[in-house]
């Protein structure tokens, strides 16, 4: 996953949207280290939870000065704002699309992949709708009961499927906890996933 | 002083000629007279050019022109069309130069010391723009002069015509040139040459202005009442009469005049528009009509901003592209950067996204004769040159973000590429918000809480959504509620975080919760008002969601 430029979030199901919002910042923070990120929506990508909420997204491990929101009217405005942003060598792109809009189609994806490769920057696909896609992985993304103490609230945590693999075999589910301050996710079973999230040099 | 060279232009038959032009003026053969509303009656205040072979003059009463003329044709002065007339020609005017001052009611004043050489110089320029006034159907003057007081005078007063010119659309089109036909027309005067210097006087431009009356001095009525009244006639004699007398408040007056036509004492006119600090103008031979061709034409022109740009050490912050329709039309582009941009290829992209963008409504079926480019904000380049700029490796700079910013927002619209922004405010929603991308700024950050818990959401609602509780103790979080028509059962909940009215503007205290339901899914939510406090139940919102 380290070395791929293209990857895919959604929500499992229903009420799973800010949970997949969630993994896919995290994800975002993990890789940018000190570049830039930029979130791209289409309108209904940021309609229906919220609005994103800088002092939220500080804590959470996004350098707010090395954020740059585009909210587009249209998706194909999206699109293009996500491929102008891949221009910026190790940035972190974020691509939102709305739940109600189809699944991307295979040749846009496939141009994001490009647009990624050339520049050596990373795209994360926020999409609810599945479809065929050129990205090397597909996370589905479901909340996840806090572990911490009785009536206390931990770290964020996510139930993450992988239903998607190039790389190998897909449909492994983890539950994942996001340590902000280290940026970082930590796996709440044994088995080791750090392999998968841990941000590398793509070119290592 | 340098060779300043000012065009006045005079449009005698204004009002006539607006109205004939628009399909208003009367039938064929009739007279046509403004009239308005004076102390003693009604007086003319425009005629056009078959009135004036008639013998009607201006002043003249309403009554007398109608008994001469009992054809005549009679409409009451419209002064706000006339000025909105006159200020779109102005606008119009700004192909051939930026710097365009409107002189009501009637006149203009171009300053073209900077570009009359894109139009073969000074009096082709001249001839150029009063043969296309003409053409369209106004009757015009037009003069050259080192100062704006002389080009006034020579525009209104010169004597000695050349042969009027002919524009093209007179004879052949009836009405539309019919204003314009006949007596007055274009007088082109023979530039003076540059005043030599302020204190020299400028002999030539004593020639030219020695025999034109008193009035060419634009006097108020107490300056031309004290000169008649002291028997001078004309400029010239105004010159060789002592300056002892013109002690009086009206004599400074006109020697103010006198000495600003002749450039010995300056005059200081408001453009139309601020003139640009730097501008480039093209026109073309061939009007354009493809975008690619208008894009070749900006790149030119973005070029010859930066290397007047480089000269003062800066670069281009904001710029108008004006786009001069063959059609009279302006078409304006404006594009920002945030930084100071020296190069033109960044420039011309930011160009190109909304030229491509404006396509569509750019109307440019005649053709775009004429571009010009104004950097209506420049900004002095900072430290080392362009080229030695550190790119940190295998990672975007500064500047290549801010290129991207400047792509985006040329295309998507400022308010939508946007940077996030604290404020040290205690209202929830006022403690983060967006703003322009564009342009350069101090972001501030917060870091992560060391132990990983976020107590405030990643999203919040503008509007906090109404909850129904369905069970809860008072003073505590609900133990299930209905959002969205969804139950949820509340499984952990962290607060209350208590912000207090005097915070929201005097809006009710709020006691906000942290909960998850039993799904794991987390919400940010908030009691408005205490228990007790009134015979209804405190209401519940959802502000904000967590991950």
């Amino acid at each position: 996953m380290a070395g791929q430029p293209l990857h895919e979030v959604g929500p499992a199901g229903p009420g799973g949207e800010t949970a997949a919002l969630g993994f896919t910042l995290a994800l975002a923070a993990s890789w940018a280290g000190p570049a830039a990120v930029f979130w791209a929506g289409e309108a209904a990508a940021f309609a229906e939870e919220g609005a994103p909420y800088p002092v939220g997204l500080a804590r959470y491990g996004l350098a707010l000065d090395r954020l740059i929101v585009v909210r587009a009217k249209k998706r194909e405005e999206a699109l293009w704002a996500a491929e102008q942003a891949l221009a910026a060598a190790g940035a972190v792109v974020i691509c939102a699309l709305g739940a109600r809009g189809k699944p991307l189609d295979l040749k846009a994806s496939r141009r994001l992949l490009l647009f990624a490769e050339r520049n050596g920057s990373r795209c994360v696909l926020l999409q609810p709708a599945n479809g065929p896609s050129a990205a090397w992985t597909r996370w589905s993304i479901a909340p996840a009961p806090s572990d911490a103490e009785a009536g206390e609230l931990g770290p964020p945590t996510f139930r993450a499927e992988l239903t998607r693999n190039r790389g190998g075999p897909s449909g492994r589910a983890f539950v994942l906890d996001w340590n902000a301050y280290e940026r970082d996710f930590a796996e709440r079973m044994q088995e080791k996933c750090e392999a998968v999230f841990r941000p590398q040099a793509r070119h290592a | 002083m340098t060779s300043a060279c000012w065009l006045a232009i005079y449009l005698p038959r204004l009002a006539t000629d607006r109205l004939i032009r628009s399909g208003r003026g009367p039938a064929e053969d009739r007279p046509l007279a403004i009239y308005a509303k004076e102390a003693n009656g009604f007086l003319l205040t425009g005629v056009d050019a078959r009135a004036s072979s008639l013998g009607l003059r201006l002043a003249m009463s309403l009554a007398d022109a109608r008994a001469m003329q009992p054809g005549l044709a009679a409409v009451e002065a419209e002064p706000a069309e006339d000025a909105l007339a006159l200020d779109h020609i102005a606008a119009w005017c700004e192909r051939f130069t930026p710097i365009v001052v409107v002189d009501a009611p009637d006149g203009l004043f171009l300053d073209i010391a900077g570009c009359a050489h894109l139009f073969g110089g000074e009096e082709a320029l001249r001839d150029q723009i009063a043969r296309r006034l003409l053409a369209q159907g106004f009757a015009v003057r037009a003069a050259l002069a080192p100062t704006p007081g002389a080009a006034w005078a020579l525009a209104r007063f010169a004597r000695e015509p050349s042969p009027p010119l002919r524009g093209r659309g007179q004879g052949e089109g009836g009405r539309s040139g019919r204003g314009a036909n006949g007596a007055v027309l274009l007088y082109p005067d023979r530039p003076p040459p540059p005043a030599p210097s302020p204190q020299g006087g400028g002999g030539d431009l004593v020639q030219s202005l020695a025999p034109l009356p008193i009035e060419a001095l634009r006097l108020d009525e107490a300056a031309a009442s004290l000169l008649n009244r002291l028997g001078l006639k004309t400029i010239g004699q105004v010159l060789r009469a002592p300056r002892s007398s013109f002690t009086a408040r009206a004599g400074e007056r006109a020697m103010r005049r006198l000495d600003q036509a002749l450039g010995r004492a300056p005059e200081v006119l408001t453009p139309r528009r601020p003139a640009p600090p730097v501008f480039a103008l093209r026109r073309f031979l061939e009007p354009l009509f493809s975008v690619e061709t208008m894009l070749i034409a900006t790149e030119a022109l973005c070029a010859d901003v930066i290397e007047k740009l480089e000269r003062r050490g800066a670069g281009v912050r904001r710029a108008q592209l004006h786009l001069f329709g063959v059609d009279g039309r302006d078409r304006v582009i404006e594009i920002g950067v945030s930084r100071p941009e020296r190069e033109v290829k960044p420039l011309l992209r930011l160009f190109r996204e909304k030229l491509g963008q404006a396509a569509d409504n750019l109307d440019a079926e005649f053709g775009i004769e004429a571009a010009r480019l104004d950097v209506v904000q420049m900004e002095r380049v900072e430290g080392a040159a362009r080229s030695l700029v550190a790119v940190e490796a295998g990672q975007a700079s500064a500047e290549k973000i801010a290129a991207i910013v400047d792509v985006l927002s040329a295309r998507l619209g400022v308010k939508r590429v946007l940077r996030p922004k604290l404020n040290d405010m205690h209202a929830p929603e006022k403690a983060g918000g967006w703003s322009a991308a564009l342009g350069k700024q101090e972001v501030i950050t917060l870091a992560p809480p060391p132990d990983g818990v976020m107590r405030r959401p990643l999203t919040v609602f503008a509007q906090p959504q109404p909850i129904e509780t369905l069970a809860s103790v008072p003073d505590g979080p609900p133990i299930r509620f209905r959002w969205r028509r969804v139950l949820r059962e509340v499984t952990r909940a962290e607060g209350p975080e208590r912000i207090s009215g005097d915070w929201l503007g005097g809006a009710p205290t709020r006691d906000y919760y942290r909960v998850e339901d039993k799904q794991g899914r987390r919400y940010w939510l908030y009691r408005e008002g205490f228990y007790g406090e009134s015979d209804e139940a405190p209401r519940w919102f959802v502000h904000g969601l967590f991950a």
